[in-house]
């Protein structure tokens, strides 16, 4: 942050304008296509159909937002996900602070045993053990349920980590001051370390809720049930599984862009609402042990 | 977000050590005893966080372990079979050539990942003007939100007969349309050009927040030492970038066979046996086709093959040493 008070040298002219051509071209390639959809789905189905570049919908109409909602009966997989991501990121916040908690008091014996249990959970990728977590689940009878989709990524080492970097920078001595007037630990973690964590909590709770919505391994290794399908799972379904979907009828490029837009356009209000807490989550993330 | 395990280790083993060769009653026990005590409420509150990682972490893990030595067969009792799923997984054409797959998309991923957020890094920061800055870097990132599916259809809009790409290939070159999607030779490049899209903003903000910790005095003493903006780059951000270098490509190299997600979007009759990935293969082996020995043999080769490249990785670029 410091550089931006100074007065920056500047690169030869050659080099700068090359920098700005640069920075348009990804400009261009990120934000065209972008575009394209978002014009496309307020597109008329003749429009969206028929050849010819579309950036800018003349007039814009909702007919392909009505058509996926009600033709491919869009609610249940939009409330599906709803439900699924809320309820899952509110647990995993909790557990990961609970965890991260812990993990911060520094006397406290078997600590860093603990933190080498969480840490080696972190070494292999869930998507490598899906068969035994499919195994483990179906035991479990967690299978095609609400509740194993919950569970399953109830708290993440990444979160508890987090958590714990950002708890290390409250002084010890507000606990041991609260210890003294004879709060217990859940009030000391309650009304101490959540309330002055709060960017803490919303920054793993925004990456969480985004990570929920959007997944789909686990989604498809757990349920089979097309019912408790989630949003991304549907909309590949949509998009390339069409031909199988027996009795619907054909769907137009503006009502699958709608869809596409339905999926992604919740993440893309909630990060202008979250941004400031990307960049801070990220440094804080980063610091290596 | 990658930690050391080996200090972490060692002292585990340190504390273990302490406390089982004091002898009983000694009073070093008596003290961790007492300390334990107090410390009751810690480890109560730890309990739910223990339980969940032990039945959904390690005992999944432990589990696909297990059966990829016994017999395909999900319920009842599985014979144990040694090592038939691993013979029968690595004669398998489909396992082979989705190992030739992932190898490919997976380190020209991990490759371009780096370079072109590092290089888009490096270009953005030579703005001068902060809001333009900040936009574009918000453009660049937001596809990092998008599910899979998302871009899966963004890419089936703009890589349409008649879609923007095919449509700005005409103007500029007066081509014939191609079917991208349909066409084996861009099955993999499309592929590619999907995590690109998606990533790069992303691994870009790392290097980002890096470059603006950089103390500013350091720009200040090369300036008065007369080196040009090309000059501090070279001798100053580049440098100061090497350790998030370094954190970015051990967490892109456990991602080399790790690719599924998008594969599962894009896969087609048509580009198959050029994009189908080994995750891919474990989960249709697996989860659709309940061969559950085969695929988890499949899986523990997989995280064989991760544990090797990231190691590997590791020492090349020297991340152990500090």
């Amino acid at each position: 942050m410091k550089n931006r008070l100074s007065k920056k040298d500047n690169l030869p002219l050659a080099m700068r304008v090359l920098n700005i051509l640069v920075l348009v071209l990804v400009v261009v390639l990120m934000g065209l296509p972008m575009l394209n959809v978002l014009a496309v789905s307020l597109s008329t189905q003749a429009k969206s159909d028929s050849p010819g570049l579309v950036l800018l919908p003349t007039p814009p109409t909702f007919e392909g937002y009505t058509f996926i909602w009600k033709h491919t009966n869009l609610p249940r997989p939009f409330f599906n996900t709803v439900y699924v991501s809320v309820v899952g990121t509110v647990l995993h916040v909790l557990m990961a602070s609970l965890a991260g908690y812990i993990l911060c008091q520094n006397k406290l014996p078997f600590r860093k045993a603990m933190t080498t249990f969480i840490l080696l959970t972190m070494t292999v990728p869930y998507e490598l053990t899906m068969i035994g977590i499919y195994a483990v689940n179906r035991d479990l009878g967690l299978t095609n349920t609400y509740a194993g989709l919950i569970l399953n990524g109830m708290v993440s080492g990444f979160s508890v980590f987090l958590m714990r970097n950002y708890f290390q920078a409250i002084p010890l001595s507000l606990a041991e001051s609260a210890r003294i007037d004879g709060s217990g630990e859940w009030r000391i973690f309650s009304s101490i370390y959540l309330r002055l964590s709060v960017s803490g909590l919303m920054t793993i709770g925004t990456l969480e809720l985004i990570r929920r919505w959007n997944n789909i391994t686990m989604t498809i290794t757990l349920i089979s049930d097309m019912k408790k399908w989630t949003l991304p799972v549907v909309l590949r379904y949509i998009l390339f599984d069409q031909t199988s979907t027996s009795g619907t009828s054909y769907i137009f490029a503006n009502a699958k862009m709608a869809a596409v837009v339905m999926t992604a356009l919740p993440l893309v209000v909630l990060y202008f609402f979250t941004q400031s807490f990307f960049s801070s989550g990220i440094m804080i993330g980063s610091v290596k042990e | 977000m990658v930690y050391c395990l080996c200090t972490e280790g060692a002292h585990w083993r340190r504390t273990l050590h302490r406390v089982y060769t004091s002898e009983p009653g000694s009073t070093m026990n008596k003290a961790l005893g007492r300390q334990l005590k107090k410390y009751r409420i810690f480890y109560l509150m730890f309990l739910p966080v223990a339980v969940y990682f032990i039945i959904f972490s390690y005992y999944p893990f432990l589990r696909g372990l297990i059966m990829s030595f016994q017999e395909n067969r999900l319920l009842g009792n599985r014979p144990f079979v040694g090592l038939a799923n691993y013979k029968f997984v690595l004669k398998d054409s489909n396992f082979l050539s989705a190992v030739t797959n992932s190898l490919i998309i997976g380190i020209w991923d991990m490759v371009l990942y780096f370079f072109f957020s590092l290089g888009f890094a490096l270009i953005l920061n030579e703005l001068v003007q902060r809001t333009v800055k900040q936009t574009i870097q918000t453009i660049a990132y937001i596809p990092y939100l998008f599910s899979w599916a998302v871009i899966g259809g963004i890419w089936v809009l703009i890589f349409d007969l008649q879609g923007l790409v095919n449509q700005f290939l005409s103007i500029i070159f007066g081509t014939e349309p191609i079917f991208f999607l349909a066409n084996p030779a861009f099955a993999r490049p499309l592929i590619i050009a999907m995590g690109i899209w998606r990533s790069m903003g992303y691994f870009a903000l790392l290097f980002t927040v890096a470059i603006m910790n950089i103390e500013g005095q350091l720009y200040e003493a090369a300036r008065i030492d007369g080196a040009s903006r090309l000059m501090q780059i070279r001798k100053i951000i580049l440098p100061s970038l090497i350790p998030t270098m370094k954190t970015i490509i051990v967490l892109l190299s456990i991602g080399v066979l790790t690719h599924f997600d998008e594969i599962y979007v894009m896969v087609n009759p048509a580009n198959r046996r050029l994009i189908s990935t080994l995750l891919l293969f474990v989960y249709e082996t697996g989860i659709l086709n309940f061969q559950t020995g085969t695929a988890s043999a499949g899986a523990t080769l997989v995280m064989a093959g991760t544990l090797l490249i990231t190691g590997l990785m590791r020492k090349f670029i020297g991340y152990d040493k500090e």
